[in-house]
Protein backbone atom coordinates (compact mmCIF):
# COMPACT_ATOMS: atom_id res chain seq x y z
CA UNK A 1 0.00 0.00 0.00
CA UNK A 2 3.01 2.16 0.50
CA UNK A 3 3.49 2.17 -3.11
CA UNK A 4 0.63 3.95 -3.83
CA UNK A 5 1.99 7.31 -2.23
CA UNK A 6 4.45 8.39 -3.85
CA UNK A 7 3.54 6.85 -6.99
CA UNK A 8 0.89 9.48 -7.53
CA UNK A 9 3.44 12.61 -6.41
CA UNK A 10 5.93 11.13 -8.68
CA UNK A 11 4.10 10.74 -11.65
CA UNK A 12 2.87 14.39 -11.18
CA UNK A 13 6.66 15.89 -10.87
CA UNK A 14 8.18 13.92 -13.93
CA UNK A 15 5.22 14.67 -15.98
CA UNK A 16 6.46 18.55 -14.97
CA UNK A 17 9.48 17.53 -15.54
CA UNK A 18 8.89 16.63 -19.14
CA UNK A 19 7.23 19.44 -20.05
CA UNK A 20 9.85 21.70 -19.11
CA UNK A 21 12.54 19.63 -20.79
CA UNK A 22 10.86 19.79 -24.02
CA UNK A 23 10.19 23.36 -23.98
CA UNK A 24 13.57 23.52 -22.97
CA UNK A 25 14.81 21.58 -25.69
CA UNK A 26 12.89 23.04 -28.63
CA UNK A 27 13.79 26.72 -27.30
CA UNK A 28 17.70 25.69 -27.58
CA UNK A 29 17.51 23.98 -30.69
CA UNK A 30 15.50 27.34 -31.94
CA UNK A 31 18.89 29.25 -30.53
CA UNK A 32 21.21 26.44 -32.20
CA UNK A 33 19.60 26.94 -34.94
CA UNK A 34 20.21 30.97 -34.98
CA UNK A 35 22.75 32.79 -37.79
CA UNK A 36 24.84 34.28 -34.25
CA UNK A 37 25.79 29.96 -34.06
CA UNK A 38 26.65 28.90 -37.33
CA UNK A 39 29.83 27.21 -38.00
CA UNK A 40 32.03 30.30 -40.10
CA UNK A 41 31.70 27.45 -43.69
CA UNK A 42 28.42 27.72 -43.48
CA UNK A 43 28.08 31.05 -42.75
CA UNK A 44 29.93 31.48 -45.98
CA UNK A 45 28.16 28.99 -48.37
CA UNK A 46 25.32 30.90 -46.92
CA UNK A 47 26.37 34.22 -47.66
CA UNK A 48 27.86 32.67 -51.29
CA UNK A 49 24.84 31.07 -51.88
CA UNK A 50 22.31 34.35 -51.29
CA UNK A 51 24.52 36.46 -53.44
CA UNK A 52 24.55 34.49 -56.30
CA UNK A 53 21.04 34.21 -56.07
CA UNK A 54 20.39 37.78 -56.02
CA UNK A 55 22.27 38.36 -58.62
CA UNK A 56 20.71 35.87 -60.51
CA UNK A 57 17.23 38.01 -59.50
CA UNK A 58 18.85 41.41 -60.58
CA UNK A 59 18.88 40.02 -63.91
CA UNK A 60 15.88 38.67 -63.62
CA UNK A 61 14.88 42.14 -63.08
CA UNK A 62 16.62 43.40 -65.74
CA UNK A 63 15.26 40.82 -68.18
CA UNK A 64 11.56 41.76 -66.80
CA UNK A 65 12.07 45.30 -67.17
CA UNK A 66 12.68 45.36 -71.08
CA UNK A 67 9.65 43.23 -71.50
CA UNK A 68 7.74 45.56 -69.79
CA UNK A 69 9.26 48.08 -71.91
CA UNK A 70 8.63 46.79 -75.13
CA UNK A 71 5.29 45.82 -73.72
CA UNK A 72 4.49 48.97 -72.97
CA UNK A 73 5.61 50.12 -76.46
CA UNK A 74 3.67 47.46 -77.82
CA UNK A 75 0.58 48.56 -76.40
CA UNK A 76 1.31 51.85 -77.29
CA UNK A 77 1.65 51.37 -80.86
CA UNK A 78 -1.69 49.27 -80.54
CA UNK A 79 -3.61 52.04 -78.66
CA UNK A 80 -2.69 54.65 -81.38
CA UNK A 81 -3.57 52.17 -84.11
CA UNK A 82 -6.99 51.48 -82.27
CA UNK A 83 -7.08 55.64 -81.76
CA UNK A 84 -6.76 56.20 -86.09
CA UNK A 85 -9.17 52.97 -86.43
CA UNK A 86 -12.01 54.60 -83.81
CA UNK A 87 -11.35 57.70 -85.94
CA UNK A 88 -11.62 56.29 -89.52
CA UNK A 89 -14.72 54.82 -88.03
CA UNK A 90 -16.55 57.87 -86.65
CA UNK A 91 -15.75 59.89 -89.84
CA UNK A 92 -16.77 57.39 -91.85
CA UNK A 93 -20.43 56.90 -89.53
CA UNK A 94 -20.72 60.71 -89.86
CA UNK A 95 -20.03 60.34 -93.62
CA UNK A 96 -22.21 57.52 -94.32
CA UNK A 97 -25.13 59.00 -92.17
CA UNK A 98 -25.02 56.39 -89.52
CA UNK A 99 -24.62 58.89 -86.53
CA UNK A 100 -26.51 61.74 -86.51
CA UNK A 101 -24.36 65.07 -86.52
CA UNK A 102 -24.79 68.71 -85.73
CA UNK A 103 -23.64 72.30 -86.56
CA UNK A 104 -24.72 75.59 -88.10
CA UNK A 105 -26.52 75.43 -91.50
CA UNK A 106 -29.40 76.75 -93.16
CA UNK A 107 -33.34 75.52 -92.65
CA UNK A 108 -35.32 75.54 -96.12
CA UNK A 109 -39.39 75.36 -95.30
CA UNK A 110 -41.82 74.83 -97.68
CA UNK A 111 -45.53 74.98 -97.37
CA UNK A 112 -48.63 73.02 -98.89
CA UNK A 113 -49.52 75.82 -100.94
CA UNK A 114 -46.25 76.07 -102.64
CA UNK A 115 -46.68 74.55 -105.88
CA UNK A 116 -43.37 72.41 -105.42
CA UNK A 117 -42.80 69.05 -107.16
CA UNK A 118 -40.34 65.91 -106.19
CA UNK A 119 -38.39 67.58 -108.76
CA UNK A 120 -37.36 70.40 -107.02
CA UNK A 121 -36.95 68.94 -103.82
CA UNK A 122 -34.20 67.28 -105.93
CA UNK A 123 -32.46 70.28 -107.63
CA UNK A 124 -32.78 71.74 -103.88
CA UNK A 125 -30.75 69.09 -102.73
CA UNK A 126 -28.42 69.20 -105.61
CA UNK A 127 -27.84 72.43 -104.99
CA UNK A 128 -27.25 72.42 -101.62
CA UNK A 129 -24.50 69.40 -101.99
CA UNK A 130 -22.99 71.62 -104.79
CA UNK A 131 -22.87 74.57 -102.16
CA UNK A 132 -21.08 72.70 -100.02
CA UNK A 133 -23.49 71.01 -97.67
CA UNK A 134 -21.99 68.30 -95.24
CA UNK A 135 -25.74 66.78 -94.48
CA UNK A 136 -28.35 67.16 -95.36
CA UNK A 137 -32.06 65.72 -93.71
CA UNK A 138 -35.66 66.10 -95.31
CA UNK A 139 -38.38 66.03 -92.72
CA UNK A 140 -35.61 64.41 -90.46
CA UNK A 141 -34.91 61.90 -92.98
CA UNK A 142 -31.20 61.82 -93.73
CA UNK A 143 -29.97 62.49 -97.43
CA UNK A 144 -27.06 60.21 -98.36
CA UNK A 145 -25.80 58.45 -101.33
CA UNK A 146 -28.63 55.41 -101.22
CA UNK A 147 -31.60 58.42 -100.42
CA UNK A 148 -34.14 58.36 -102.60
CA UNK A 149 -36.35 61.19 -103.30
CA UNK A 150 -39.48 60.29 -105.56
CA UNK A 151 -43.26 60.34 -105.87
CA UNK A 152 -45.67 58.09 -104.88
CA UNK A 153 -49.75 57.61 -105.62
CA UNK A 154 -52.02 56.19 -102.85
CA UNK A 155 -54.41 54.50 -104.61
CA UNK A 156 -56.54 53.23 -102.03
CA UNK A 157 -57.39 56.51 -100.56
CA UNK A 158 -60.66 58.67 -100.94
CA UNK A 159 -59.35 62.03 -101.98
CA UNK A 160 -59.24 63.29 -105.26
CA UNK A 161 -55.57 64.70 -104.84
CA UNK A 162 -53.72 61.80 -103.56
CA UNK A 163 -50.38 62.09 -105.08
CA UNK A 164 -47.49 62.77 -102.75
CA UNK A 165 -43.59 63.15 -102.06
CA UNK A 166 -41.32 60.56 -100.93
CA UNK A 167 -38.11 60.85 -99.31
CA UNK A 168 -36.10 57.56 -98.49
CA UNK A 169 -39.84 55.71 -98.93
CA UNK A 170 -41.22 57.70 -96.53
CA UNK A 171 -44.79 60.27 -97.31
CA UNK A 172 -43.57 63.82 -96.74
CA UNK A 173 -45.83 65.55 -94.35
CA UNK A 174 -46.35 69.39 -95.02
CA UNK A 175 -44.57 71.75 -93.99
CA UNK A 176 -41.40 70.00 -96.01
CA UNK A 177 -38.30 71.32 -93.79
CA UNK A 178 -34.76 70.78 -95.54
CA UNK A 179 -32.17 71.20 -93.15
CA UNK A 180 -28.48 71.77 -94.62
CA UNK A 181 -25.56 71.85 -92.62
CA UNK A 182 -22.77 73.55 -93.99
CA UNK A 183 -21.57 77.32 -94.43
CA UNK A 184 -25.11 78.71 -94.35
CA UNK A 185 -23.95 81.85 -96.57
CA UNK A 186 -22.66 79.65 -99.24
CA UNK A 187 -25.54 77.56 -99.24
CA UNK A 188 -27.81 80.41 -99.10
CA UNK A 189 -25.82 81.57 -102.00
CA UNK A 190 -26.33 78.88 -103.87
CA UNK A 191 -29.53 78.86 -103.84
CA UNK A 192 -30.32 82.14 -104.17
CA UNK A 193 -28.09 83.17 -106.88
CA UNK A 194 -29.69 84.96 -110.17
CA UNK A 195 -31.16 82.18 -112.49
CA UNK A 196 -30.44 79.77 -110.05
CA UNK A 197 -33.32 77.15 -108.18
CA UNK A 198 -35.28 79.93 -105.93
CA UNK A 199 -35.69 81.74 -109.46
CA UNK A 200 -36.69 78.42 -111.27
CA UNK A 201 -39.43 78.27 -108.49
CA UNK A 202 -40.36 81.74 -108.36
CA UNK A 203 -41.71 81.46 -111.64
CA UNK A 204 -43.95 78.98 -110.15
CA UNK A 205 -44.80 81.32 -107.43
CA UNK A 206 -43.33 79.23 -104.84
CA UNK A 207 -41.46 80.75 -102.29
CA UNK A 208 -39.68 78.57 -99.78
CA UNK A 209 -38.58 80.44 -96.62
CA UNK A 210 -34.64 80.13 -96.08
CA UNK A 211 -33.58 80.66 -92.52
CA UNK A 212 -29.70 80.40 -91.63
CA UNK A 213 -29.63 78.91 -88.28
CA UNK A 214 -26.35 78.80 -85.62
CA UNK A 215 -27.02 75.25 -84.58
CA UNK A 216 -29.14 72.73 -86.26
CA UNK A 217 -29.12 68.84 -85.80
CA UNK A 218 -29.45 66.51 -88.58
CA UNK A 219 -30.12 62.51 -87.13
CA UNK A 220 -28.82 59.54 -88.20
CA UNK A 221 -30.10 57.49 -91.35
CA UNK A 222 -33.04 54.94 -89.84
CA UNK A 223 -32.52 51.98 -91.79
CA UNK A 224 -29.32 51.31 -92.29
CA UNK A 225 -27.26 50.02 -95.48
CA UNK A 226 -26.64 46.18 -95.54
CA UNK A 227 -24.55 44.91 -98.19
CA UNK A 228 -25.00 41.33 -99.56
CA UNK A 229 -23.00 41.05 -102.98
CA UNK A 230 -20.29 43.90 -102.52
CA UNK A 231 -17.01 43.07 -103.12
CA UNK A 232 -13.73 44.95 -102.32
CA UNK A 233 -12.02 44.69 -105.58
CA UNK A 234 -8.35 43.57 -105.60
CA UNK A 235 -6.54 43.70 -108.37
CA UNK A 236 -3.67 41.18 -109.25
CA UNK A 237 -0.52 42.39 -109.02
CA UNK A 238 1.68 42.48 -112.32
CA UNK A 239 -0.76 40.76 -114.79
CA UNK A 240 -2.83 44.16 -115.25
CA UNK A 241 -0.87 44.72 -118.49
CA UNK A 242 -0.96 41.25 -119.94
CA UNK A 243 -4.54 40.80 -119.24
CA UNK A 244 -5.36 44.38 -120.75
CA UNK A 245 -3.00 43.41 -124.18
CA UNK A 246 -5.16 40.12 -124.11
CA UNK A 247 -8.31 42.02 -124.00
CA UNK A 248 -6.88 44.06 -126.92
CA UNK A 249 -5.90 41.43 -129.05
CA UNK A 250 -9.50 39.69 -128.45
CA UNK A 251 -11.07 43.02 -129.37
CA UNK A 252 -8.71 43.08 -132.55
CA UNK A 253 -10.25 39.20 -133.64
CA UNK A 254 -13.47 39.76 -132.95
CA UNK A 255 -13.10 42.94 -135.08
CA UNK A 256 -10.19 42.05 -137.94
CA UNK A 257 -11.91 39.01 -140.37
CA UNK B 1 7.09 -3.32 -12.18
CA UNK B 2 6.80 -0.39 -9.98
CA UNK B 3 8.28 2.13 -12.35
CA UNK B 4 5.80 2.21 -14.96
CA UNK B 5 3.51 4.34 -14.17
CA UNK B 6 6.46 7.81 -13.10
CA UNK B 7 7.78 6.52 -17.04
CA UNK B 8 4.22 7.06 -18.41
CA UNK B 9 3.89 10.70 -16.98
CA UNK B 10 7.35 11.52 -18.49
CA UNK B 11 6.63 10.69 -21.53
CA UNK B 12 3.40 11.97 -21.95
CA UNK B 13 5.06 15.02 -20.25
CA UNK B 14 7.26 14.88 -23.24
CA UNK B 15 4.82 14.58 -25.63
CA UNK B 16 2.63 17.68 -24.40
CA UNK B 17 5.41 19.74 -24.02
CA UNK B 18 6.30 19.04 -27.82
CA UNK B 19 2.53 19.37 -29.10
CA UNK B 20 1.83 22.66 -27.41
CA UNK B 21 2.09 26.19 -29.76
CA UNK B 22 3.96 28.08 -26.90
CA UNK B 23 6.95 28.58 -27.50
CA UNK B 24 9.50 29.70 -25.04
CA UNK B 25 10.99 33.63 -25.30
CA UNK B 26 14.38 33.45 -25.94
CA UNK B 27 15.21 35.96 -22.57
CA UNK B 28 13.89 33.19 -20.55
CA UNK B 29 15.77 30.40 -21.67
CA UNK B 30 18.58 30.63 -19.12
CA UNK B 31 16.27 30.56 -16.27
CA UNK B 32 14.43 27.86 -17.76
CA UNK B 33 17.36 25.88 -18.34
CA UNK B 34 17.99 26.73 -13.99
CA UNK B 35 14.54 25.30 -13.25
CA UNK B 36 14.85 22.38 -15.34
CA UNK B 37 18.05 21.77 -13.28
CA UNK B 38 16.32 22.15 -10.05
CA UNK B 39 13.77 19.94 -11.11
CA UNK B 40 16.17 17.20 -12.16
CA UNK B 41 17.34 17.32 -8.72
CA UNK B 42 14.17 16.97 -6.89
CA UNK B 43 13.02 14.36 -8.81
CA UNK B 44 16.69 12.21 -8.69
CA UNK B 45 16.03 13.55 -4.54
CA UNK B 46 12.51 11.83 -4.83
CA UNK B 47 13.95 8.95 -6.31
CA UNK B 48 16.58 8.39 -3.58
CA UNK B 49 14.40 8.93 -0.81
CA UNK B 50 12.11 6.25 -2.16
CA UNK B 51 14.75 3.56 -2.15
CA UNK B 52 15.41 4.70 1.61
CA UNK B 53 12.22 4.32 2.08
CA UNK B 54 11.36 7.88 3.99
CA UNK B 55 9.52 9.15 0.70
CA UNK B 56 7.17 12.13 1.17
CA UNK B 57 5.27 13.27 -1.23
CA UNK B 58 4.33 17.11 -0.23
CA UNK B 59 7.63 17.66 0.65
CA UNK B 60 8.84 16.20 -2.75
CA UNK B 61 5.99 18.26 -4.41
CA UNK B 62 6.69 21.04 -2.83
CA UNK B 63 10.36 21.04 -3.31
CA UNK B 64 10.03 20.15 -6.73
CA UNK B 65 7.95 23.45 -7.56
CA UNK B 66 9.49 25.68 -5.37
CA UNK B 67 13.54 24.62 -6.06
CA UNK B 68 12.34 25.60 -9.76
CA UNK B 69 11.13 28.71 -8.70
CA UNK B 70 13.40 29.91 -6.75
CA UNK B 71 16.38 28.93 -8.86
CA UNK B 72 14.68 30.51 -11.77
CA UNK B 73 14.36 33.83 -9.92
CA UNK B 74 17.81 33.76 -8.36
CA UNK B 75 19.41 33.54 -11.26
CA UNK B 76 17.00 36.41 -12.98
CA UNK B 77 17.87 38.41 -9.52
CA UNK B 78 21.51 37.75 -10.12
CA UNK B 79 21.27 39.17 -13.73
CA UNK B 80 19.61 42.08 -12.77
CA UNK B 81 22.15 42.73 -9.72
CA UNK B 82 25.28 41.65 -11.88
CA UNK B 83 26.23 39.06 -10.33
CA UNK B 84 26.59 35.54 -11.68
CA UNK B 85 23.77 33.59 -9.14
CA UNK B 86 23.19 31.62 -12.09
CA UNK B 87 26.86 29.55 -12.04
CA UNK B 88 25.68 29.46 -7.97
CA UNK B 89 22.78 27.59 -9.07
CA UNK B 90 24.69 25.62 -11.23
CA UNK B 91 26.73 24.67 -8.96
CA UNK B 92 24.99 23.32 -6.40
CA UNK B 93 22.00 22.13 -7.72
CA UNK B 94 24.71 20.07 -9.93
CA UNK B 95 26.54 18.59 -6.87
CA UNK B 96 23.30 17.53 -5.48
CA UNK B 97 22.04 15.98 -8.58
CA UNK B 98 25.73 13.81 -8.58
CA UNK B 99 25.13 13.11 -5.00
CA UNK B 100 21.66 12.16 -5.18
CA UNK B 101 23.08 9.74 -8.38
CA UNK B 102 25.44 8.61 -6.14
CA UNK B 103 23.54 7.36 -3.52
CA UNK B 104 20.70 5.38 -5.76
CA UNK B 105 23.28 3.57 -7.35
CA UNK B 106 24.61 2.49 -3.86
CA UNK B 107 21.44 1.50 -2.66
CA UNK B 108 20.63 -0.03 -6.39
CA UNK B 109 23.80 -2.22 -6.06
CA UNK B 110 23.12 -3.15 -2.18
CA UNK B 111 19.98 -4.04 -2.80
CA UNK B 112 20.89 -6.14 -5.67
CA UNK B 113 23.99 -7.87 -3.67
CA UNK B 114 21.48 -8.86 -0.72
CA UNK B 115 19.26 -10.18 -2.88
CA UNK B 116 21.73 -12.06 -4.99
CA UNK B 117 23.18 -13.17 -1.21
CA UNK B 118 19.41 -14.70 0.00
CA UNK B 119 19.33 -16.32 -3.40
CA UNK B 120 22.31 -18.02 -2.68
CA UNK B 121 21.65 -18.74 0.56
CA UNK B 122 18.43 -20.11 -0.23
CA UNK B 123 19.93 -22.38 -2.76
CA UNK B 124 22.93 -23.24 -0.06
CA UNK B 125 19.56 -23.96 2.30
Amino acid sequence: MSKVRWHIPITIVLLCLGIMLSLQFQAQTRIASGLTLQRTETLIAMVRGLSDKRQKLALEIIDLGAQLKSQVESNRDEKTLLDSIDLEMKKLLIVNGNAPVNGPGLTITIEEHMPIIYTDLLNITNELWNAGAEAIAINGHRITGHSTISVAEDVFSEANFNIFMTVNHEKLEYPIVINALGNANNLEKGLTLPGGIMDNLALFNAYPEIVQVEELEIPAIQKPVTYYFMNEYKPVEGNIAEEKKEEAANLLKSILP
Amino acid sequence: MWFILPIIGLILGVYLGSNITFQLPAIYIKYMSIAVLASLDSVFGGIKSILKNNFDGTILLSGFFTNALLAALLAYLGDRLGVDLYYAAIFAFGVRIFQNLATIRHHVITNIRQKNALARGEKNE
